[in-house]
């Protein structure tokens, strides 16, 4: 719970008061997968996993890379559910917690987990990045999966050292808990650069899906920097379709045949207008791209899968579904709550905004189909 | 004028070399230009290469009614009125004081070659972008002749976005004087064109105009331009239009949540885009399927959004041509002339007045929640 | 039902909490010396609504010249951090499909205390007493769900 000291705001007296179960009716009436729960590793914990000399190099020089608070504030609770802080360390950081709050209260079948600080710490010195990555993906074992059957985790890569990030995807491509691999929609070169193709190469060959995340080190560049969050996060949706279209006019779909690419919280109603101008566009300068050879709409709905959150709510929702429906790929979208973050979006209630027949396939069906969940009543 | 014509709100002249230029440019100015060899790039920085185009830009006023002002628009509507927008200066130079002495010059061209020349062409001034205060001085220079209509902007360019502090007193100038901002595909090619740097085609160079044009847009918003500035009004130029209604959904969404950040954004931000801001028809990103065609110009409401534009001598494909084709007669004639006569073209007309919604959205209610 | 749920000296001016009246979960907010009662339940996506942050609302005569308004106070949704008056449940994100159910073109009034348009959300609110220096919520008599409506 947030506190305020500041004379003349209101905060709650005694914390959240008393625990209000949740009554059942709020109980999903199908499966649940939520394919995007951020987990988040408290610096203490983080140390004990770390050899020397990386342990030390983190304990009194931390890392590089500035976190989303220090590029821009994220004006609702430091960009956190006010109501997800345990009694010690940052949301995320609980396993109880986060069975309460997500994986009992709406019965999840499956999550998969998405640790944002791999986000910055692939990005840190080669060798410090992977110590950084590898621990974190043993942590993501030891504390979440192992405790708990009902998660999957992302491996978490040094994306800007493919070397060491290609070791640790072969490192955890054997434990089938691990459902994807992250990399951020913010690297230091365009993500259809040659450097990156091993990383994506290598997903591929393990037959594992890239799970691409907003965040990372981007910058603004020919829009300039946004001075409000609004501005920013209002806006974000462009950074994934501004991935997404690198990697699709860069031709590496058409070089990795078996590339499966998941955009998480990226947003998926401007997918449609950016396939129409890609379409448009690759029909008229198709000398700029000699490798794309088919509409690049086509490839899109072949490799890409999308997520929900946040959902967009338009004063006519039947503009939603139409949106959807015209981006053709409705079998390729996966709920997300986006726990525990300040827009987190609820399994109940959030997708109300899309008709059921739209609905019932994203809450768990085409992530358990991607993510190889089980689902219950699935014949054994 | 014929109020059944075309308005091509977007058409493009260029000076086919700086000596085009010279004799507006004073005397240290033509000495810059020939000691550094300067030129002006014919592809604008490679924002109009070869494949992008058919012909050089015009560059005297035969070749533009050859081209443009005697060439009827798509469906046969005669061109009536045409803006001229001139881009040259886009890329040129990061010397404030040489951009806003080429921007000069480039306006006295404007006027000279085409404007005195033609009745039906309507200029956009162009100013040193980089340089708010010069900027002003530009707009007020040229705001006594009726033939301008717009300020144009890059909207590709800056460290900051364009509703940030420092351009305000661009945007109150623009307003006082009744004229229209133009925020115009490209720019400064210096300024990579995503959140990852330069890109390694074209196609994602060309697509990044709206998504670019998106941020400016939600920047005017956000930071209270639009707000501040309520007789403001502002057309995007040659960067889409299709990409619109999601923007509007997100930004709608995200204010309920943290409008405590903005308390000066008092309504939703969508109300003041769709009121203040309009999009040129050129490119026009639609989808192939008919069916989905339709759907998608119903959530657009082009009729109320979209401005015409041939856009010469610029390649996007049939995108306008179907757009119009699939417009009815009244929808067609707004698009084509109507709603850029009163919008862009009427020196100091008000935008549509607060708190009206559009009549074309219905609502659909959520599902009711189970107890 | 009229439930007794704290002493009155229990909350500091400013100060609110979630109490649990059978099996409803109700915020109790002290503004000045005045009580009130909003439903822990968010009309948006049912997030426990009044386990939020409250605060007086922001506002700004332009840009940058930002205050708060002691006299009106909001509480934010925990989840997305949707905003409801303490002293109505009334939000104020344009007027929606509440209380104007057809789109043809209107002018929506702007309530000249907040500068918005109210609506569509209005958060369950309850009545509230002080008896000897005890708060009481009075579940049984709801107010009016759009109070501004039928005033």
């Amino acid at each position: 719970m947030t506190t305020v000291s500041a004379p003349g705001t209101h905060a709650p007296a005694e914390g959240p008061g008393p625990a209000a179960p949740r009554p059942a009716g709020r109980r999903p009436r199908t499966a649940v997968v939520d394919a995007d729960i951020h987990p988040a590793v408290v610096p203490a914990r983080l140390a004990v996993e770390l050899p020397a000399p990386w342990r030390r190099r983190y304990e009194r020089f931390g890392v590089r890379g500035a976190p989303p608070p220090a590029i821009y504030p994220r004006v609702r609770n430091g960009g956190m559910r006010a109501d997800a802080h345990p009694s010690s360390g940052p949301p995320g950081s609980d396993l109880g917690l986060l069975r309460e709050q997500l994986l009992d209260a709406y019965d999840l079948v499956a999550g998969v987990l998405i640790p944002l600080q791999g986000h910055t710490w692939g990005a840190e010195e080669p060798a410090y990045a992977a110590a950084l990555c590898r621990a974190l993906n043993d942590i993501q074992v030891a504390d979440f999966l192992d405790p708990e059957p009902r998660l999957r985790a992302s491996i978490c890569i040094a994306h800007e050292s493919p070397e060491h990030a290609v070791a640790e995807i072969e490192r955890r491509a054997g434990d089938p808990r691990f459902v994807q691999v992250l990399f951020p929609s913010g690297s230091h070169l365009p993500v259809a650069d040659a450097k990156y193709r091993p990383i994506y190469a290598a997903a591929a060959a393990a037959g594992l899906p890239i799970g691409m995340h907003l965040g990372g080190t981007e910058g603004h560049r020919g829009d300039g920097w946004p001075s409000f969050y609004l501005e920013q996060h209002g806006w974000y949706g462009n950074a994934m379709a501004m991935a997404l279209t690198s990697l699709v006019a860069g031709g590496v779909f058409d070089e990795l045949p078996d590339l499966r690419l998941v955009l998480v919280e990226g947003g998926i109603t401007w997918l449609p207008s950016l396939l129409w101008g890609l379409d448009s566009g690759w029909a008229v300068f198709r000398d700029d791209v000699p490798g794309l050879h088919r509409p690049p709409s086509e490839i899109v709905r072949e490799h890409c899968w999308f997520t929900t959150q946040p959902i967009d709510e338009p004063e006519n929702l039947a503009h939603l579904a139409t949106t959807l429906r015209h981006a053709g790929l409705t079998d390729r979208i996966l709920f997300a709550s986006d726990y525990p973050h300040w827009d987190f979006d609820d399994p109940v209630t959030a997708l109300r905004v899309l008709p059921a027949d739209v609905r019932r396939p994203i809450m768990a069906r085409n992530a358990a189909a991607l993510y190889g969940v089980d689902l219950p009543g699935d014949a054994p | 004028m014929n109020a059944g014509g075309a308005v091509d709100t977007d058409t493009h002249v260029a000076p086919a070399s700086l000596a085009d230029l010279a004799p507006y440019l004073p005397a240290y100015w033509r000495d810059y230009v020939e000691g550094a060899a300067l030129r002006l790039d014919p592809t604008q920085a490679g924002a109009y290469p070869p494949g992008a185009v058919t012909d050089p830009a015009p560059a005297d006023v035969a070749t533009l009614r050859a081209q443009v002002l005697d060439v009827p628009a798509p469906g046969g509507t005669p061109v009536d009125v045409a803006v001229l927008s001139a881009t040259s200066a886009f890329d040129v130079s990061r010397n404030p004081y040489y951009d806003a002495a080429l921007c000069r010059a480039l306006n006295d061209w404007v006027t000279a070659t085409f404007l005195d020349h033609d009745p039906r062409l309507r200029g956009s001034i162009a100013v040193p972008s980089g340089d708010p205060e010069a900027a002003v001085e530009e707009i007020h220079r040229r705001a006594g002749d009726p033939r301008f209509v717009e300020v144009v902007l890059p909207v590709r360019g800056h460290d900051h976005r364009y509703g940030h502090r420092r351009f305000l007193p661009v945007f109150e100038a623009i307003a006082e004087h009744g004229l229209v901002a133009g925020l115009h595909a490209w720019g400064r090619a210096g300024s990579a064109a995503t959140t990852t740097g330069f890109t390694h085609t074209y196609l994602q160079d060309y697509l990044a105009q709206g998504q670019i044009a998106q941020g400016q847009l939600t920047s005017l918003v956000v930071e209270g331009v639009l707000g501040r500035l309520p007789a403001l009004r502002v057309v995007v130029a040659e960067c889409g239009f299709s990409w619109l209604p999601p923007l509007l959904w997100r930004l709608d969404k995200e204010w309920k949540g943290i409008w405590r950040e903005v308390p000066w954004v008092t309504r939703p931000p969508s109300e003041y885009l769709r009121e203040q801001v309009r999009l040129t028809s050129t490119p026009a990103h639609l989808p192939a399927d008919p069916d989905e065609l339709a759907e998608a110009l119903e959530i657009l409401d082009p009729a109320s959004l979209v401005l015409y534009a041939g856009d010469h001598p610029h390649v996007h494909g049939d995108g306008t041509e179907r757009l119009l084709a699939a417009l009815g007669p009244a929808d067609r004639a707004a698009v084509l002339g109507g709603t850029a006569r009163t919008f862009l073209l009427e020196r100091g007309a008000p935008a549509p007045p607060p708190g009206t919604r559009s009549p074309t959205t219905r609502p659909h209610r959520r599902e009711e929640a189970p107890r | 039902m009229k439930v007794a749920v704290m002493g009155a000296d229990e909350l500091a001016p400013g100060e609110h909490r979630v109490v649990q009246v059978g099996r409803r979960s109700i915020g109790i907010f002290r503004v000045g010396d005045e009580y009130h009662a909003l439903a822990d339940h968010c009309p948006h996506q049912g997030g426990p609504l009044c386990r939020g942050r409250a605060a007086p609302l922001a506002v700004a005569g332009a840009p940058g010249e930002v205050a708060l308004d002691p006299d009106r106070v909001f509480v934010a949704c925990p989840w997305h951090g949707w905003e409801y008056d303490v002293t109505t449940g009334r939000s104020y994100f344009g007027p929606g499909e509440a209380p104007v159910r057809s789109y043809a073109t209107e002018v929506v009034a702007v309530d000249p205390a907040t500068g918005r348009v109210p609506g569509p959300y209005v958060a369950d609110t309850y009545a509230v007493t002080v008896e000897d220096r005890v708060v009481v919520v009075d579940t049984a008599a709801r107010r009016p769900t759009d109070p501004e409506e039928t005033a």
